[in-house]
């Protein structure tokens, strides 16, 4: 099995200096690892984001030392591609995890080797299935945010809606969150409002009549929801952030 | 660096993120002017604290302060801004593509007076908007709206905003009359805004569909039914009667959330793009990704570097010899890679080495496409050029072959051996040409001279024919395969004549010649013998005088006369009947110069000859059967060149328009299978194919080459010996095509010799009737 180098260095050289525990920074890179191969092998947000769930679930009921965190990940590409129907040849995950230990490596010749490392792969995915016990199917929180933006678009001010990227953003914010174990902890409904929220907020956009309103918007989407839980996200999202600058 | 995003959320958040901005920001050159100039941190102050939220938010906010400022040349970078086309929504219902909800406003339960208001800041001219009609008055009528139509969703319904519908908008439905009377009180209408009055909250409509922007032009504006209606009123019609509901609710149940295509469609909808997608993060910036780490990139070079090795492995094996194990390994890479050049290269090579041209040609071409600078390729592919061209030229397709060679040439402008063929090819169909007009000349002089005892010549030539008709059926087998000879070359002869742009022309001169050739037999004062031949091809044709069979006797006779007179019937007669090879006036010249040419090659076609020289007083086709006969004992394609040669012959002759060949009709008529006068002449051409005499240098320099040296034919070398095999027989044909040509030329002067070889070619016939 490749044994790639970042990995395992990364946390145990690192002093407990901060916040992020260590074990948090090699998931975070190994989540920047996935969410990176992602763009490489053309995946669409949702397999992307299914990928991540299952790498933060599986360490979730395992810890780190028993597996290789690159190889999991890998193996949670490519079933994840196998749950959202995008997908993917183990071919291409090789040839492009590859690349991203050996950036001037040459392509992988059809050795022995090729083919082990395919067959590790396969195998953790039947690891990391039972160890899921085959729940790998989850509810993502795209969907509701991209109704919820839908209703606010339409009572927002159109000009004031075209020159701000409200959904771009927020699109951004949920894809990053995936860094983080989020999905994990929160519903999917709450996460997509706190994403809408802070992308309001980054832009500064007033939801119209929002102080007249009976029930405020954030409340609508999502009836549970109260204003605690809205801040905590926004403030766990904006510390994943903080993991990016220190980690290169 | 957009400027207002950053001015609104300064607005918002206040002086503390202007000085966090400050801090963060300050390496950024963008930031430094903009700060500058938006340094009014006092300028747009939130209005003062009126509300407590305010106050908690701001707390709160520090800690989205310092994020926005971590990430503000992200955030507020240009590129950011949506594309999506805000315009572009027709009002689709799309029910099942997403879930479509009734308006935000009603679930947050804002009061009507808010709602009015954003109504009036928000509606612009072009919405459309859907209202019954409240009353009707002589002047137009008033509607009350109930919501919009083009795909805003607002709740307006209790609002009771009126609008006006002015008589001069709405568009008649009768000749005459009153527009208003199709109208009715209740009716649902929809139509498009015209006019705002904001401050008064006056609304104007109007009926026609020139109110409305271009995308939407298309709606159908007037009475609608309740059908009609967009889905998110329905549903809030629906919500009004429940209010419990919540959103989440409503959300879930709907058909189109369950829609697994619905995030792509959304996304389309709001405009963010899932191939370039947006991220926050530093390291995932998409402009930091390299194209050759992308998993297609990657497998592509991969493919090409396993492929690589599948050709090598090819080649080797193609270097002993095992070509079938080297064509798997070619195909193996190719599957491998569909595209790989050096396969595609090897494969080709590999074709053109079995004789497989045209698949050659299609290989190296597919290499060239994708790499248009392979010195190999291009090398191969002159060559499979040339040399498909040479096959083609010897298939009598002279145009085809020219096209091959120009292609080589402009593949490559110093392939030497394209240019000669071309040159080669040019000037064979020049001197064709040049040797039909002479014939057309010569003919113009005979027809001046005289005639006069051609009627008797019919006759004895006639007879003559008969005679040798006889003979010739009892002749070798080779007579049935000469008739069949006979009527392929003539179809021949007339093909290649289109392929010179003379069909009609060759038409008639084929329908001709299928008669010509007997009645020319019967004629024809030059020789034919072949109208036994003619006999066994054709139907006799019933009334001509045509129908003589051309005998030795008659050939004989013709041939003691030396008359050349004859030789203008005949040739009259030929130049109708069929386009006959220039060569064939060449023969009685070619025997004179015939034998000297060398011609290794054609050794064992000189003994043939001399066999076929027996049927020289028969038709051509006889002498093209014996020739045929001889070209298959000694080489394969000969005959085929010869056919060729004789086809192109014809051809050449058949481009005139009248050739009167005179001599060139000899020799023509010999050569050409209609032509039975000439048939002694086509064995004289057998023969000088056979002496392999190129005459004609100038026009078939590179085959006259070819010709003389079988050994010298030094293209495609690359490709081994299988090719090799075939140059010969290329030099062959252009042999004998050049002993044709230079027939033409040296007509005149031989007659004797001519004469004498028939007899020759009599006797021997007689020989091989035995044999």
């Amino acid at each position: 099995m490749e044994s790639p180098e970042g990995g395992g260095g990364g946390p145990a050289a690192r002093g407990p200096e901060g916040q992020p525990a260590p074990e948090a920074r090699v998931h975070f890179r190994v989540a920047r690892f996935i969410m990176e191969a992602g763009v490489k092998l053309g995946m669409r947000s949702i397999p992307i984001a299914t990928a991540c769930t299952i790498y933060h679930k599986f360490f979730c009921e395992t810890n780190l030392d028993a597996y290789d965190p690159y190889l999991i990940a890998m193996s949670s590409i490519y079933l994840a591609g196998k749950v959202e129907e995008q997908h993917l040849r183990t071919r291409d995950i090789i040839n492009v995890s590859n690349r991203y230990f050996n950036p001037s490596g040459e392509p992988l010749e059809l050795d022995s080797r090729f083919w082990e490392l395919r067959d590790s792969i396969v195998q953790c995915e039947l690891l990391m299935l039972r160890v899921l016990r085959f729940q790998v199917s989850f509810q993502h929180p795209h969907k509701y945010l991209l109704h919820y933006l839908v209703s606010l678009k339409n009572w927002l001010n159109r000009h004031s809606w075209q020159r701000t990227p409200v959904a771009v953003t927020a699109w951004a914010l949920l894809r990053d969150s995936y860094h983080g174990g989020l999905c994990l902890r929160f519903q999917a409904q709450h996460i997509a409002v706190a994403v809408l929220y802070l992308a309001l907020q980054v832009y500064g956009v007033e939801v119209p009549a929002e102080v007249e309103a009976e029930k405020p918007w954030w409340q609508v989407f999502s009836d549970d929801l109260t204003k605690p839980i809205i801040d905590n996200i926004v403030s766990d999202l904006i510390q994943i952030y903080t993991m990016d600058t220190e980690i290169p | 660096m957009d400027r207002d995003l950053l001015r609104q959320s300064l607005n918002c958040h206040g002086s503390s993120l202007l000085s966090l901005l400050r801090s963060e920001q300050q390496d950024n050159p963008h930031f430094r002017s903009l700060l500058g100039s938006a340094a009014e941190p006092t300028r747009g102050p939130p209005p003062p604290q009126p509300l407590q939220g305010r106050k908690e938010k701001r707390v709160d906010n520090i800690e989205i302060q310092k994020f926005i400022s971590k990430k503000a040349d992200l955030l507020f970078a240009l590129s950011w801004k949506s594309d999506a086309p805000a315009t572009s929504e027709i009002n689709e219902d799309s029910e099942d593509h997403y879930a479509v909800m009734p308006p935000l406003e009603q679930f947050m339960e804002i009061p009507s007076m808010d709602r009015r208001e954003l109504f009036f800041r928000d509606i612009e001219r072009g919405d459309i908007v859907i209202g019954r009609i409240s009353s009707i008055r002589e002047f137009g009528f008033f509607m009350v709206l109930i919501c919009l139509g083009s795909g805003i969703m607002r709740d307006i319904a209790h609002l009771e905003i009126t609008a006006l519908c002015p008589l001069r908008d709405v568009p008649s439905h009768s000749n005459h009359g009153d527009p208003l009377s199709y109208y009715q009180t209740g009716d649902i209408i929809r139509a498009g805004i015209k006019d705002i009055d904001r401050y008064h909250e006056k609304l104007a409509v109007s009926l026609y569909s020139s109110s409305l922007p271009p995308h939407l032009s298309g709606i159908k504006l007037g009475v609608i039914s309740s059908e009609e209606l967009p889905l998110y009123y329905r549903r809030s019609v629906e919500l009004n009667s429940n209010s419990l509901e919540s959103y989440e609710n409503i959300m879930q149940s709907s058909l189109g959330f369950v829609n697994p295509g619905v995030v792509e469609f959304l996304l389309e909808k709001l405009g963010i793009d899932e191939s370039n997608p947006p991220s926050l993060m530093r390291g995932l910036q998409s402009k930091n990704f390299s194209e050759d780490d992308f998993a297609s990139a990657l497998r592509k070079k991969q493919s090409a570097s396993w492929a690589l090795k599948c050709v090598k492995i090819g080649v080797d094996y193609f270097k002993v010899g095992r070509h079938v194990d080297a064509m798997n390994e070619y195909n193996k890479a190719l599957e491998i890679d569909k595209q790989n050049v050096e396969a595609l290269v090897a494969r080709g090579a590999l074709y053109a080495t079995k004789g497989s041209l045209n698949k050659a040609i299609e290989d190296f071409e597919l290499a060239l496409e994708n790499c248009p600078n392979h010195r190999n390729a291009r090398k191969y592919l002159c060559q499979t050029l040339v040399e498909r061209g040479g096959q083609l030229e010897e298939e009598e397709k002279f145009l085809n072959a020219e096209s091959y060679y120009k292609k080589a040439l402009t593949l490559d402008e110093t392939f030497k051996d394209a240019e000669d063929a071309l040159q080669k090819l040019h000037k064979y169909m020049q001197k064709s040409l040049e040797l039909r007009e002479k014939q057309a000349e010569k003919e113009e002089k005979q027809k001046t001279k005289k005639i006069e005892t051609s009627a008797e010549k019919l006759r004895k030539l006639l007879k003559e024919e008969k005679r040798l008709k006889k003979k010739r059926r009892k002749s070798t087998s080779s007579s049935s395969s000469v008739s069949s000879a006979d009527e392929s070359v003539s179809s021949s002869s007339s093909s290649s004549s289109s392929g010179h742009k003379r069909h009609k022309k060759h038409k008639r001169n084929r329908s001709e010649s299928s008669r010509s050739s007997r009645r020319h037999s019967s004629s024809a004062s030059s020789s034919q013998i072949d109208q036994n031949r003619k006999d066994e091809c054709y139907p006799v044709p019933a009334n001509t005088s045509a129908s003589f069979l051309n005998h030795k006797q008659e050939v004989e006779k013709l041939l003691g006369k030396q008359d050349r007179l004859q030789y203008e019937k005949t040739q009259i007669k030929e130049k109708d009947r069929c386009p006959l090879s220039s060569s064939s006036l060449e023969i009685p010249d070619d025997f004179g110069g015939r034998s000297e040419d060398p011609r290794d090659f054609y050794n064992s076609c000189r003994t043939q000859a001399g066999s076929s020289k027996t049927e020289k007083p028969y038709k051509s086709e006889r002498h093209f059967s014996s020739r045929r006969n001889s070209s298959e004992s000694f080489c394969r394609n000969s005959e085929d060149k010869i056919y060729g040669y004789r086809r192109f012959e014809k051809d050449i002759e058949g481009r005139k328009e009248h050739y009167r060949r005179w001599e060139p009709g000899s020799v023509r008529h010999s050569t050409s299978p209609a032509s039975s006068d000439y048939s002694w002449k086509s064995v004289e051409k057998y023969k000088k194919y056979t002496h392999s005499g190129p005459r004609d240098f100038s026009r078939h320099e590179q085959r006259y080459r070819l010709n003389t040296n079988q050994g010298e034919y030094e293209r495609e070398d690359n490709y081994g010996e299988d090719i090799k095999t075939e140059v010969p027989e290329e030099d062959a044909l252009s042999s004998k095509e050049h002993s044709e040509s230079s027939v033409k030329k040296n007509l005149p002067q031989n007659l004797l010799n001519i004469f004498n070889q028939i007899a020759e070619f009599e006797k021997e016939k007689g020989n091989k009737s035995k044999n």
